[in-house]
Formats: C-alpha cells, structure tokens, sequence
C-alpha cells in the first residue's frame, strides 16, 4: 500500500509541542517565495507570537558593514493591543500567511512608533560599543541575559533609554562564522522572566534566521558573479564586433583621402561605410537592450490572441517569405504563465532562428497545444542545418550564435525568460535533420 | 608580382584588402572561407596566406592545418579581430599574428617582413 502525505502540512494536533508548531512555522515559510524581509518577518513573528516563543517584543537589527543598524521592532504597544493580537495569533487554524499579513500591518502601523525608534538607530560596532550591551553580544558572538538593566554598568544608555526594560535577551545571528545582525527580545507588558528554555528556543529560531540570510545572501553574490562573467564575455564579444566594422570604416575612407579619387569610387566607399555606420547602430542597440532588459513578473494570460499577433506581425510575415509556414494551434488555450510581452519576443526569437537556419523553400512547424491540466507547449520546428553537437552546450550561453551578423543573445532571454516563469525549455536536433525547441510554461485552465 | 590570398568573410573588408594591397604592387585573391580557400590554394602557387579566424564553417587555425598538409613552406600571417588567439597555441603555427586595424600599416610592413615588396 502507498498513501500520500503533504510534506508542508501546516494542521498540527492542538497537543503538539509549541517546539514543533514553530519550526515547522519557520521552515514552511521557507518554501515560499517570500523576500529575505518576508522571512525575517517570519522569525520575528515566531518569537512574538503567542503560538511560538511567546516573547512580548523583538528588535532586529542588521549589519552593514562594521555597524548594526535598526530594521525593524516588533510587537504590541500597549498591554490591551498585546491582548488583542495574542488572541488572534492563537486562533485554531491560523496559518503562516495569515501572520504574517498581520504583521505586515503591524509593522506599518509601527512605523510611527516603535519601529520609527530604532530605524535610525545605528551602533558602530568598535572596541568601546563591543563592551557594553547590546553590541557586545554582536560582537562576543554568543547570546546574553541582561537583568536589572538600569544598574548595570555595561548596558549602553542610549539603548536603554529606548528599550525602557529592566530584563532583555539579546543574540547574535551567525551562520558560519559571519555574523548578520542581531536580535532583542524582552517581555515589557507581562513582565514575565525570561526562562532558559524560552532562550534556547529563541537561540534555535536565530540560528536558523542566521542560515537562511547566510544562503539568501550567498544567492545574491552568485548572481553578481553570473553577471560579471557574463559582461566579461561580453566585453570580448563586443570587441570582435565593433573592430570588423571600425576596420572597414577606416580603411574606406582613408581611400577617400588620397587624392585623384573617381566620383564612382566615392559612392561605393560611401555607401560601404554607411552599411557599417548602421551595423555598429545595430550592435549598440542591441547590447543596449540586452543590459537594459530587465523581466516582468509572470502573470496568467491568454496565449492564443498572443500568438496570432506574433503571425499577423509584418516582420514574420516578410521573414516567412519563401517558407512553408505550418501553425497548429489549439482552440481554446489554457491561461499561461508568463510576462506577455516576453511572451510575443520569445516566439519572435524562434521563428527568426528557425527561419535563419532552414534554407529557402524548407518548413517552419510551430505548434501550441495543452500537455496536461497544468502545462502548455509551444514548439518552434524547423527542417534547417540543425545543432552541431559542441554547439549544444552553448546554445543558452549569451553571445554565443552561429549567424553570421547574430549577437548570441536571443536564446538567451528566452532561457532567462523561462526561468523566470518557472518553464523548461527541450531541444531536439540533428546535424543536418533540423531542430525541435520545445518551451514548456504553466498554465491553469480557465473555469 | 607576388601572390597573397586573403581569407576573410567579411565580403567589405575582402574588398578593402584586395585594393590597398593591390595598389601596393601584390596579386590579390580573396576567398570568404576556408573551403573556398583551399581551392584557391590547390589551383594557384601562393607566396603568401592572410586569414581571418572566426569565420563560417571551419575556423582560421582548422584552415592552417589544412594547408600546412598541402603546403609546409607557404608563410601565414592571422588576422584576427580577436588578441586572444595571440595565446592559443595552435596559432603559434602562423608566421604572424596582426590585430585588424583600420590602418594597414601593421599588415603592409608584416608581408614585406616575409615576402618583400
């Protein structure tokens, strides 16, 4: 027998440990794509909310650089609205969403408040900030309790002026070694005592907030790296590009400029360096799109008006001259996922490789067609010289075209395009036997 | 006279190098790439072979090995818009290595070094 369960099952008995309604609190936000603030968020409510560790408020603060500066400060204002919001956060079958919309509102409701407090609010973190509270926990890289803060000497007195309790937990968030920011907890309206269970709980949230900045950030530097390799590559194409037309240029006219030049001369001379004038146009436009081309959210949309715009466009109907063009489109499509107008480019990028790489007189076979309830197939097919092999690897890698006057960036966008929207792309081909690119989106059927 | 082919698929640049170097007193053939140049090579006794790498079909170096099996002694300068050919080794077969530039100069002097006036 195999039974089937949902791994992100958020309907925990009422019995089960708080432990494990927090964490798996945490860790099913995770799943979601929510921003790094979203999910801080997340962590930040776990330590409030009645449900999780139950603290009365949370501090976060995050680094920049060699200083902590003030995110944001969670909780009630009032004992009242604690009330009020510890009651809504337990109510039986209140997911992560809801909580954190709520909290979201909390925040903006805060802004003129508690949050406000401490958004301006930045410690450098040098050797006479790291010597008293709350720096000093950032910069030991351990957890601290600090009671009867009033007379304790080593609490910094501009924090305590705005925290304005007496008892606070404060913890570092680290993940491998590097510190991320840091978190103040305290109970200011039960003023209930921080217990040890209570701090190793909180410790446990932090260490897993530390893991989840340390990978979203790691994310970010991988995608610098991505771009950096990919302008290098550009550069070098770009030098290729620029010099043929630059030399013909030159050279041309330097013809002009001798002397006893025919008036037939002249105008050939002329009408080359112009061509080339256009071409270096060409190339500047392009390589200014490329960089400028930054992708719209996917939306759900009507694939079928979006195709037949492509067809109906004056430039496929030129390009399509001298082909048999062969469309299959289902009725009736499904709503697609995808930024519509990167949509229309896409198909455009295809039929222009297709109709490039088939030589006059062979056939272009586009096809659009359900594949189940949840995704759609476009496929672009052409009877042209195929994919070599070794060519294969490169197909998506930017500037990389086996066109004479190509820029290598049309397939591209469609790849950045389809990871975007959460797509595949297939491709089939043959030396010689055509090529297949099969691009498959989401879709939802329409009621 | 002596007798250069010049391999480019550029067809402008083709144009451009059969003049210049034609009015400097060479006989000039042009190929736009390498299978065209091969006949070329096959059918006429060259003194000299300028070739582009990056061309359709096969490349610049695949050219150098092909005629170097024909010819050994045949003198080949790369002209290449790329300088990083400069550091792949199978270019070190060529006699030269001259960056495209809209001056040619560099290229003149280059098969004066080799083949004289």
């Amino acid at each position: 027998m195999i039974e089937k369960y949902n791994y992100l099952a958020s309907d925990f008995e009422k019995n089960a440990p708080k432990e494990m309604m927090l964490l798996s609190i945490i860790s099913q936000s995770f799943f979601q794509p929510f921003s790094l603030e979203d999910n801080l968020l997340v962590i930040m409510t776990a330590l409030t909310s009645g449900s999780g560790v139950g603290f009365n408020r949370a501090m976060l603060f995050r680094r920049d650089g060699d200083r902590l500066r003030g995110e944001y400060w969670l909780g009630p204002r009032t004992p009242e609205e604690a009330g009020y919001i510890w009651e809504v956060l337990s109510t039986p079958g209140i997911g992560y969403v809801e909580i954190i919309e709520h909290n979201r509102a909390l925040i903006r409701k805060n802004e003129d408040t508690l949050s406000r407090r401490i958004k301006n609010l930045v410690f450098a973190m040098d050797e006479q900030t790291c010597g008293l509270m709350p720096v000093l926990a950032a910069c030991h890289k351990e957890a601290y309790l600090v009671r009867d803060a009033s007379k304790e000497p080593l609490v910094d007195k501009r924090f305590l002026d705005i925290i304005q309790v007496d008892e606070f937990l404060c913890f570092p968030l680290i993940a491998r070694d590097e510190l991320f920011g840091m978190i103040i907890l305290d109970n200011a309206f039960t003023r209930a005592p921080i217990k040890p269970g209570d701090i190793k709980l909180a410790s446990l949230c932090g260490l897993i907030a530390s893991n989840y900045i340390y990978s979203a950030t790691l994310h970010e530097r991988l995608l610098d790296a991505e771009k950096m390799a990919a302008m290098g590559e550009m550069a070098m194409f770009v030098t290729h590009q620029l010099r043929n037309p630059l030399v013909t240029i030159g050279g041309f006219t330097d013809q002009l400029l001798q002397p006893g030049v025919t008036e037939e001369k002249r105008d050939r001379n002329l009408r080359i360096i112009r061509e080339e004038i256009q071409r270096l146009e060409d190339i500047v436009f392009q390589m200014g799109h490329f960089l400028k081309v930054s992708l719209k959210e996917p939306v759900y949309f009507d694939a079928g008006p979006a195709i037949a715009a492509v067809f109906n466009s004056p430039e496929i109907v030129a390009k399509s001259r001298g082909y048999a063009l062969n469309v299959k489109v289902e009725e009736c499509l499904p709503q697609v996922l995808c930024d519509p107008t990167s949509f229309g480019e896409i198909l455009r990028n295809l039929l222009d490789n297709a109709f490039d790489a088939t030589p006059p007189g062979g056939t272009v076979s586009v096809r659009a067609y359900r594949k189940n309830l949840s995704s759609f197939v476009l496929s672009v097919r052409d009877t042209g010289q195929g994919i070599s092999n070794p060519d294969k690897g490169q197909l998506f890698k930017p500037f990389f075209t086996t066109k004479e006057k190509g820029m290598g960036l049309g397939l591209t966008f469609i790849k950045r395009v389809m990871d975007t929207c959460g797509g595949k792309i297939e491709v089939q081909s043959r030396a010689g036997k055509g090529a297949r690119f099969k691009l498959i989106f989401r879709s939802w059927e329409k009621e | 006279m002596k007798k250069i082919l010049v391999v480019e698929d550029e067809k402008a640049l083709c144009l451009l190098y059969g003049e210049e170097l034609g009015k400097a007193g060479y006989d000039v053939t042009t190929a736009y790439d390498a299978d065209a140049a091969m006949a070329e090579v096959k059918k006429k006794d060259f003194d000299l072979i300028i070739t582009d790498i990056r061309m359709p079909g096969k490349n610049g170096v695949e050219l150098i090995t092909q005629i170097m099996g024909l010819r050994k002694d045949i003198p080949i300068i790369i002209n290449s818009a790329y300088q990083s050919y400069k550091e792949d080794f199978m270019t070190w077969a060529a006699d030269a290595y001259v960056v495209k530039s809209s001056s040619l100069d560099e290229l003149k002097l280059k098969i004066k070094e080799l083949v004289g006036e």
